[in-house]
């Protein structure tokens, strides 16, 4: 039978060619993807070691968790991802990963710390990088990062990761992997999750990183700083909701956990003015923090003061970010300050519970 | 459920066509295949409106049986009244009770109504089905047949308007009959074009579009910004709308069933008249028989035109959303249409090129007011399309801007594709089967995103 555009059999033949290409590509794309396991996630996936490729962390930083190579973790924000898990965990004698990641917020980050404790059991070490997510009065409502996080992954059932990896960048991220294993495509970030994500230190340029730190900053001033104080209304109408997070968290880990508070130390561009009200919420929220630290038996050390490291350009590259000698410096004064109890020697940091 | 979203794609339409072909010989047994699918399809998005529309179809079903045996029109009329009834309580109840509010000067409590999903679209079907009925247009169909008509899951949520006498006869047909394979064939490859044109492009335009709208609530635009914003809201509109005709109708087809043609390439058009015969005709040509010319049309002196015309058109823009923006669109458009036959009649014509430009310009206006969600919103990209706060600024998301542009000029209709473009050839077949994989890996990175149109 003709049709006004071909024969039937012509027909017949695209129905066939359609259906078969459609089902066939779908097929080998998703057996691909199981196959390769990019985020080392599912069961019965190619049993290969699997580096990390990608930068995207929340996709691939539960593999690092699920290897069960680490028993310990550092958690915080971008803040916190220059803090060498290799180091710190000879220090403090562990095997330790570091799970920050950009932008990470505090309810991600407690996230972490519970699929942590679900998969591997309770940390032996926990560092939590402290900085602004944690005292963020909308930390309940903006829960989390703009990168995205991937809720089943972290969920408790991993048969239905399966619903989510037929996507356009989880083949991205398996074929890198495969390129990775023939010696194409370089690992992304070390499999204890470090990664020096700031520029070579032989590029910095201090005239550049002062725009960056100074851009969109207006220093205020208060006549008598040191008097601007929150009355009791103003305290108790304050709501920090990532705290209560912190304390069930941190309630939650066996005494036997060494769990250690670390307010990272951005620049004083990005800290509150002193005198202003940003301030004084910003002490309140410190103080609640640290009570929560008692609490627990978690000890707090404080670079988050106007201090040697915060007040010198010189030691960033932006208003955030310190440079990699500072994050050397900062990481050996943890260390010193946890397990020596060590005062700083230039006011550096504050011991806040030993 | 959305026709973009891998579940449909993947595991929903593939189960129901095997389903349904499995059942093709027996007329009793496909139907009930697609009366299940389509509930199934429809409760995937909310089941507790599933008693309505069901409620609806029941009622005007009974009430047309009813009218037979009693002759009288009344129930006929009742049955309109309770499908504009439940339109008006789902749809426009709130803005009833801002009417009442401002008249009276207090405040009133609200219903804060969810509107059930299509219901405007099965609403309008039903009452025309009612009206024909009145005129003695429309048989009585079996129950099973007319809640088939309404229901069945290509056209149930947004459309094309299909009609009794259009849909209806093609239910008893064996989906085996003559020319299987090319219907099958021009479905997917209709369904692909569809798919394609609103997982690229339309969803591309959203992340340019929504953010000036959103600006232009707070602040006066760029003339760059206020452009982009005009044109990428009428793009995308066009995409994404004609993008889901294009995939029920190729649904449709899939199932051996033709719905009505819905878009014509309008953004060609060279006069306002000549681009309602090509934006939306299910709904134009629905307002058309069963508004515009009951209020007398154009053949009853001037006067009486202008105001059929000004109320159609204000009805059409109420139809679209319960607020003063989209009935200032429609009179504006009303407007438009009066005009164009005003110039017509003092018989300077435009050069094809200048008439296209004015209109496009005028539809570009009329999309703004559609777009916005006050007034203010809508007057600051206007003022800012006229460069009132500078000449600065360029036209953001240029590369989408101009692939959506070509896209939408040049992109035969759905039933162009079937008619004169869908071929036989296995290269086709291959790149279709391609370009649906490469946007079903798309659409994988999150959320499917919501058809504009669903709103409505």
């Amino acid at each position: 039978m003709i049709d006004a555009t071909g024969t039937a059999e012509g027909w017949k033949r695209f129905v066939t060619v359609f259906l078969v290409a459609l089902s066939g590509s779908v097929v080998c794309v998703y057996l691909f993807i199981l196959l390769v396991d990019p985020y080392g996630i599912i069961p019965f996936s190619l049993p290969f070691e699997r580096r990390i490729v990608s930068i995207s962390q929340a996709f691939v930083y539960p593999q690092i968790v699920l290897s069960k190579k680490y028993d310990s973790l550092i958690i915080g924000t971008s803040t916190s991802r220059l803090l060498d898990p290799e180091y710190l965990g000879g220090r403090f004698n562990v095997r330790l990963a570091n799970l920050a990641m950009n932008a990470m917020r505090a309810w991600e980050q407690r996230e972490m710390i519970d699929y942590f404790g679900r998969r591997v059991g309770p940390p032996k070490v926990l560092i939590v990088g402290i900085d602004r997510v944690w005292c963020d009065q909308d930390a309940d409502v903006v829960r989390h990062n703009p990168y995205g996080w991937p809720n089943w992954i972290y969920d408790d059932n991993r048969w239905n990761d399966y619903l989510y990896l037929f996507n356009q960048p989880t083949v991205e991220i398996a074929v890198r992997l495969m390129g990775n294993k023939l010696g194409l495509y370089r690992e992304r970030i070390r499999f204890d999750g470090f990664e020096v994500f700031t520029p070579p230190e032989s590029t910095y340029d201090l005239d550049r990183a002062r725009q960056h730190i100074w851009q969109d900053v207006k220093p205020e001033t208060s006549s008598n700083p040191t008097l601007l104080t929150l009355s009791l209304a103003e305290k108790a109408s304050l709501s920090f909701p990532a705290l209560k997070w912190l304390d069930e968290t941190l309630q939650s880990l066996p005494i036997s956990t060494v769990k250690v508070l670390a307010f990272m130390p951005v620049h004083i561009a990005e800290q509150p003015w002193p005198g202003t009200k940003d301030a004084a919420v910003e002490a309140e929220c410190k103080t609640q923090i640290v009570e929560i630290a008692r609490k627990s038996g978690s000890k707090v050390v404080d670079w988050r003061i106007h201090s040697p490291i915060t007040r010198e350009d010189v030691n960033y590259w932006d208003n955030i970010h310190y440079r990699l000698p500072i994050a050397q410096r900062i990481q050996q004064e943890l260390a010193d300050a946890i397990l020596k109890g060590k005062d700083s020697h230039d006011g550096s940091y504050h011991i806040l519970v030993r | 459920m959305l026709f973009q979203s891998q579940f449909y794609v993947a595991v929903f339409l593939p189960i129901v066509m095997g389903c349904y072909y499995a059942a093709a010989h027996s007329e009793r047994a496909r139907h009930w295949v697609l009366i299940a699918s389509s509930l199934f399809f429809y409760t995937w998005w909310d089941a507790r409106f599933l008693p309505l529309l069901l409620g609806q179809i029941g009622a005007t079903w009974f009430l047309t049986t009813y009218h037979r045996c009693s002759s009288s029109l009344v129930p006929l009329r009742i049955g309109i009244l309770l499908n504009l009834a439940s339109l008006a309580t789902f749809k426009y109840l709130d803005f009833i009770i801002d009417l009442i509010e401002a008249a009276i000067g207090f405040q009133l409590p609200r219903a804060n109504f969810v509107l059930p999903l299509g219901i405007s679209f099965f609403s309008f079907q039903l009452i025309s089905y009612l009206i024909d009925r009145m005129r003695g247009d429309a048989p009585i169909y079996p129950l099973r047949v007319f809640a088939l008509f309404v229901l069945v899951f290509p056209h149930l949520v947004a459309g094309p308007i299909v009609r009794h006498n259009e849909l209806i006869p093609q239910l008893v047909l064996n989906p085996l009959r003559e020319g299987v394979y090319r219907r099958l064939s021009t479905g997917f490859i209709i369904f692909t074009v569809g798919l394609a044109k609103k997982v690229l492009l339309a969803d591309r335009l959203a992340p340019v579009v929504d953010p000036l709208f959103k600006k232009a609530h707070l602040q006066m635009l760029s003339l760059g910004e206020a452009w982009s914003a005009g044109l990428g809201f009428s793009l995308q509109l066009f995409l994404d709308f004609s993008a889901y005709t294009e995939m029920a109708i190729g649904t449709a087809l899939m199932f051996g069933l033709l719905l009505p043609e819905n878009f014509v390439r309008p953004y060609l058009s060279s006069d306002i008249r000549e681009f309602w015969r090509r934006w939306h005709i299910s709904l134009s040509t629905l307002i058309r028989d069963y508004l515009y010319i009951p209020l007398g049309g154009s053949r009853n002196g001037p006067l009486r035109y202008v105001l059929a015309t000004i109320v159609t058109m204000s009805l059409c823009g109420l139809w679209h959303g319960a607020g003063w923006t989209f009935v200032a669109w429609g009179v504006w458009h009303g407007s438009g249409l009066v005009l164009h036959r005003g110039w017509q009649r003092v018989g300077y014509p435009l050069s094809k090129m200048a008439g296209w430009l004015v209109t496009m310009v005028f539809v570009l206006v009329g999309w703004v007011l559609f777009r916005s969600n006050n007034f203010a919103t809508a007057w600051a990209i206007l003022s800012s399309l006229t460069g009132s706060n500078g000449y600065s600024g360029a036209l953001q998301g240029g590369t989408t801007l101009v692939i959506a542009a070509v896209v939408s000029f040049f992109m035969p209709s759905a039933h162009e594709i079937k008619d004169r473009f869908a071929l036989p050839y296995p290269a086709l077949a291959v790149g279709a089967a391609a370009l649906v994989v490469f946007c079903l890996l798309e659409v994988g990175k999150g959320a499917p995103s919501n058809f504009i149109y669903f709103q409505f």
